[in-house]
């Protein structure tokens, strides 16, 4: 597009000056003919003054006749030169000057001198008709000559100024054309530099007025080949840096939110899960202080401020687990033991505390040997149990089964409460999570399950749970006895 | 009716159960009780009889005690039964919201046997 707007404008100012040189040509040409013109009307009087001076000495010999002869014949060369001069830039115009000078020259030498010499002596003789038709001949071609060479050179120069004209009328013309053209092309070339130029960098433009408003999903054109495509390059892998950073800030601060909340649900969870059984236990102190009560009621109020205060240390043991777990000090003492015999004895821990659920039991006849800290995966199952307990409505089902499965030593606990909504899955093993326990009034501190993953993972084993017809199943995969679990610090 | 009915009857609506063992250790063979584990479960109560007084929690699975006790308030036959609202938070806010729902007394956990004991028996002795 610019090639072509250039070579229009070259074109056109070569035209003009193809015209202008042209033209000046012509002038030249002109002027020279004009000047060939002159010099040919000059000598063709000097011509006429030669004939009519010779004519004079032939009529009457004079001293007078004879010097206007001598001056005739000198007065011609000037003119003659100048002829000469003015066709000196054109060939044959100079040869028919050089050939007119030369005629002249042989008129005087061969015929006029001759003439005047007779004259002198017998002026009779150059009366006679043969001399004077032959001086009338040879004038007749110098003037027929001259007047030629005038007539051609006004002819030439006519032709050539007419070639001028016509160059000059195109030039003009297409000068015309071109100023018509010129502006088109300005417009065109500026509407196609705007395409190359202003658009893409109007975009840029627009794009980082949209980054700096937060927009960082805006994309520039990366596949152009131009700067354009380089800076498209650089400037979509900052949006996309941007973007990546803004999403990893939103989910950290989302989690940290989270974490707040979580927090601070368990504050709540605390003072609540502390001041009951605590108030269980003064309620029922003071009442044996206070009171002179029967024995049996003594030994049953008793067994409640037992069982309350147990309640509160398995509360403050499960705090300090979780501290000890999320600062990773976590040591296992493991032996090798039946697990038939732990989860019986969790089952019937479970009885003697609730008596609004139906346990039913699914253990092997067979030995199911584990070699793992015996007190920890006790309180894994307790957790499993005391969550079955607490998540099914009164009057359901529990199934405590044990089992070999797939190399592995497997415990399973089956509720009938309403399941685990889906939004919860993924987050109820994390510390202090309780999806809708806290709004439901379902007491715990949502460490349970996380304490239990801790635990269940140090032994190499895997803890999960499985929606189930009417409820859900939480199981522990434990590598079987004759395997060694490595103890660790998790 | 039996002369057993002569003795008062008393609602507890708590979802622990030591605490309502508690109340009743703390109130005495002085009255008789019917227990409810939460709102639903009192509403089912009330519908069965007419308590002379009600030992409310506050913190109670599902309804809370304290909208348990608004709905009440708002049934003509039963807005005149005394409550006691016991609660775990023992905090002014939730005095506020108690006493704010239409209960006679406001009681914090840990709570001393007498304060109870005498708040009960002055709000169905009035």
């Amino acid at each position: 597009m610019t090639a072509l707007g250039a070579a229009a404008i070259a074109a056109t100012l070569g035209l003009f000056f193809a015209a202008n040189t042209r033209l000046r040509a012509a002038n030249a040409d002109n002027a020279r003919a004009t000047a060939v013109s002159a010099a040919a009307f000059d000598l063709r009087a000097h011509v006429v003054e030669l004939s009519d001076a010779l004519h004079g000495v032939i009529a009457e010999v004079t001293p007078n006749s004879i010097a206007r002869w001598h001056a005739a014949e000198q007065s011609w060369r000037t003119p003659a030169l100048q002829l000469e001069k003015a066709a000196a830039d054109n060939v044959l115009e100079q040869r028919r000057a050089q050939s007119l000078y030369d005629e002249i020259e042989s008129y005087i030498t061969d015929y006029g001198d001759l003439i005047v010499s007779i004259a002198r002596f017998s002026p009779s003789a150059v009366r006679s008709s043969d001399a004077a038709e032959e001086g009338t001949i040879r004038l007749d071609q110098i003037a027929s000559d001259t007047d030629a060479v005038a007539r051609t050179a006004a002819v030439d120069a006519a032709d050539r100024t007419d070639a001028a004209s016509r160059l000059a009328h195109r030039a003009s013309v297409a000068g015309t054309v071109a100023l018509i053209l010129t502006p088109v092309l300005l417009i065109l070339l500026g509407l196609w530099l705007a395409r190359l130029v202003a658009a893409p960098l109007r975009r840029t433009v627009d794009a980082a007025t949209s980054v700096a408003a937060g927009d960082f999903d805006v994309r520039l054109d990366e596949h152009r080949r131009d700067e354009f495509g380089v800076l498209g390059r650089a400037f979509n892998a900052m949006t996309r840096s941007l973007s990546a950073s803004r999403r990893e800030l939103i989910e950290r601060a989302d989690s940290l939110e989270q974490s707040e909340r979580h927090k601070s649900e368990l504050i709540s969870m605390v003072s609540h899960e502390v001041r009951t059984p605590l108030a269980s236990v003064l309620g029922f102190t003071r009442l044996l202080l206070e009171r002179n009560l029967p024995e049996r009621d003594r030994r049953r109020y008793l067994k409640i401020i037992d069982a309350e205060a147990t309640r509160l240390a398995t509360l403050v043991s499960d705090f300090l687990d979780a501290r000890l777990i999320e600062e990773g000090h976590f040591a296992l003492r493991p032996e090798l033991f039946d697990l038939r015999s732990l989860v019986l004895e969790q089952a019937e821990l479970t009885l003697a505390h609730d008596e609004s659920h139906e346990l039913e039991l699914n253990v092997p006849e067979t030995p199911l040997e584990v070699e793992a800290d015996r007190s920890r995966l006790a309180q894994v199952v307790g957790n499993i149990l005391s969550n079955a307990v607490k998540y099914s409505p009164a009057g359901g089902r529990i199934t405590v089964g044990a089992a070999e499965a797939a190399g592995s030593a497997r415990v399973w606990v089956d509720d009938e409460g309403t399941g685990i909504a889906p939004e919860h899955r993924e987050q109820i093993f994390q510390p202090f999570y309780r999806g809708d326990a806290a709004a439901a009034g379902i007491p715990g501190t949502g460490l349970g399950l996380a304490v239990s993953r801790r635990i269940v993972e140090a032994h190499n084993g895997r803890i999960g749970f499985d929606p189930i017809d009417g409820g859900t199943r939480f199981w522990i995969d434990l590598p079987l006895g004759e395997q060694t679990p490595e103890p660790q610090a998790a | 009716m039996a002369a057993s009915t002569l003795r008062p009857l008393i609602l507890i609506c708590d979802d622990e159960l030591p605490l309502r063992e508690l109340i009743k250790a703390v109130l005495g063979d002085g009255y008789r009780y019917v227990e409810a584990e939460d709102a639903q479960q009192a509403e089912a109560a009330l519908a069965a009889q007419t308590p002379e007084a009600i030992v409310l929690d506050v913190m109670l699975p599902g309804k809370s005690g304290i909208e348990f006790l608004s709905e009440l308030r708002s049934q003509p036959v039963d807005e005149s039964i005394p409550v006691v609202v016991v609660s775990a938070w023992q905090s002014a806010e939730d005095e506020r919201a108690a006493l704010g729902a239409g209960a006679n007394a406001f009681i914090g956990k840990p709570f001393d046997p007498k304060d109870l004991a005498t708040v009960v028996e002055a709000l169905i002795a009035a």
